[in-house]
């Protein structure tokens, strides 16, 4: 009886593979595959034009990225932007959050206002924004009427990479708030009286409370961000070619670059892997800090 | 010197609303320009005036140019064929490998699974430029199927339907199994009418991502009949041209169907629910 019972239990191989089978299929082809191919593609150099046969070279690509002074300053200018860009976005996203749930007037309709924006593709905010910063655009147009003078904007290798952050700040904010109106409203109002109760200000109640209780949905959005901005494509492909003076020129835009336009997909597959490296070391980290909570 | 809590309620509203329009202007200045002139989009700013941000002349013309000449329909089109077969295959995939992975029981699970995270850790955008090489290769190129297969493998949403399926009591399956059910039966009459709502955000995770997916589209589907909405989108765009109006239509066409999809989704699982709970 018990073994009849336990067999019944216990599906088949067949009927394993059939709930399981093409998921696997899938994670293989669609990730273990490429990521192999790109590795072992970065070990090896193919010379320009129909003649030219592959050739093993080993680490040179990797030598290569981390000497030569272009590469250098795009993986360089891609931990930077990732410094700023993310605390930048997750820290506004947070104080948005913490605002719109105030004792205000309107709260759903403010916050809404915050959220729509985000709803909007990539490819449109990025058009929309590189008409509203052309030199005749309405931001300059309002910049003029404060007395601040016309500014370049996407055309400056100054103010390039900043305008491609604000772009993304944009339809981004309004997304990572979401979740983080999410967590504090999980934070029971009961520990805020009992707070109030001994005594505890404002800014206080939001370092010893609010902070240490938001650690989870933190965490998750400002890993969630990261992967976002180390693969942020759109603004560079559509608005800067990675320009002007290769200011806006990150790992992900490179590496289409050099795949697609300079033919050099080997150095390309080189550069894929330290961006995935990166990103795994990110999301790593994650689930560290995660595991420690629990 | 205390001020009273209504002033300061609305001081806070204030500055709510002052963020607010500094999100919700540019969007609606975007908006707006689809139904004006092309070229009264940056005629319009100097001098600046209401007129700037609020068209002076209405037209539909550039919805009209867009979905005609330029062909933006059949993009649209694309994308929906794209998005709709990802979105059925995609989520019965997801159902099928989340119920395996949570429920059925099989002598290295948790292994497989292990894997199947690891995998799916590694973001999509990070080797997308080798899986083209990959699906060049294969030939699979310019064919609906390339801009389709990616979509359908979902981490996300096979972890977030593996977690539902975590909750749903194990004595449901056993006393069906003894009843001799299969466990496709089992997942199709008893799991998935149970998840509707776990079902639907799945489906919205695998929609979005395939919507507003700019990088695979470009790799790997060059071919103008196949464009997608956002390919066709920035085809359309340079910045020297004085013309923007039939962007912002573009624009607004991409961004508005999500959102219409989204409220009619909405609508429909809640009734749903109302309907179970009826029942």
């Amino acid at each position: 009886m018990t073994t009849r019972r336990r067999s019944a239990l216990r599906p088949g191989l067949l009927t394993i593979l059939g709930f399981v089978g093409p998921a696997i299929v899938l994670i293989v082809v669609l990730r273990l595959m490429p990521f192999g191919q790109a590795i072992s593609s970065s070990l090896y150099f193919a010379p320009f034009g129909p003649l030219g046969s592959v050739e093993f070279i080993g680490l040179a690509n990797y030598v290569d990225l981390f000497t030569i002074p272009e590469f250098q300053q795009t993986i360089l200018r891609t931990l930077l932007f990732a410094v700023v860009i993310n605390p930048l976005q997750i820290g506004l996203a947070l104080l948005v959050a913490l605002l719109v749930r105030q004792r205000i007037y309107g709260k759903a309709f403010w916050r809404l206002l915050v959220f729509i924006p985000t709803t909007i593709p990539l490819v449109g905010a990025s058009i929309a924004a590189g008409i509203a910063l052309r030199s005749d655009g309405p931001i300059n147009a309002l910049l003029g009427l404060v007395g601040i003078g016309s500014q370049p904007f996407l055309t400056s290798p100054d103010q390039a990479l900043w305008s491609i952050i604000a772009i993304a700040s944009w339809v981004g904010i309004g997304y990572w708030m979401v979740f983080l109106v999410a967590g504090l409203d999980d934070i029971g109002g009961d520990v805020y009286e009992a707070a109030k109760i001994d005594g505890a200000g404002t800014l206080r109640q939001f370092f010893s409370i609010t902070l240490p209780l938001l650690k989870r949905p933190l965490l998750f959005v400002l890993v969630a961000d990261t992967v976002v901005n180390f693969a942020l494509f759109v603004p560079m492909q559509v608005l800067t070619g990675g320009g002007p003076e290769s200011s806006t020129t990150l790992l992900m835009y490179d590496i289409y670059r050099q795949t697609y336009q300079y033919s050099n997909p080997n150095m390309g597959a080189a550069e894929t892997v330290i961006l995935t490296a990166l990103m795994l070391t990110i999301v790593a980290i994650q689930f560290r800090l995660m595991k420690e909570k629990n | 010197m205390l001020r009273s809590r209504s002033q300061v309620r609305i001081l806070w509203t204030l500055l709510a609303a002052a963020v607010g329009l500094v999100f919700i202007l540019p969007a609606a200045w975007m908006f707006l320009g689809a139904f004006r002139p092309g070229n009264a989009v940056i005629d319009a700013v100097t001098p600046l005036s209401w007129n700037t941000f609020w068209p002076d002349v209405w037209t539909l013309d550039n919805f009209v140019q867009m979905l005609g000449p330029l062909d933006f329909g059949r993009a649209l089109i694309n994308s929906l064929i794209v998005v709709v077969v990802s979105v059925i295959v995609g989520v019965a995939v997801s159902a099928l490998a989340a119920y395996g992975f949570s429920v059925v029981e099989f002598r290295g699970r948790e292994i497989v699974f292990g894997l199947v995270v690891v995998g799916f850790l590694i973001p999509f955008e990070s080797i997308a430029v080798p899986l083209a090489q990959i699906f060049n290769d294969a030939g699979l190129n310019n064919t609906y199927i390339g801009l389709i297969l990616p979509g359908i493998g979902s981490g996300l949403a096979i972890f977030y339907l593996r977690q539902h399926f975590l909750g749903i009591p194990a004595s449901i399956r056993e006393a069906a199994l003894i009843d001799g059910a299969g466990e496709f039966s089992i997942l199709r009459r008893m799991y998935l009418p149970l998840s509707t709502p776990a079902l639907a955000n799945a489906a919205l995770i695998i929609f979005l991502s395939q919507w507003m997916a700019y990088l695979w589209p470009l790799l790997i589907a060059p071919d103008p009949a196949l464009q997608v909405a956002p390919i066709a989108l920035s085809k359309t765009f340079t910045l020297q041209t004085s013309n923007f109006g039939q962007n912002f239509a573009g624009a607004l066409m991409i961004s508005l169907i999500p959102a219409i999809i989204m409220f009619v989704l909405q609508m429909f699982s809640k009734q749903s629910i109302a309907e179970a709970a009826d029942k």
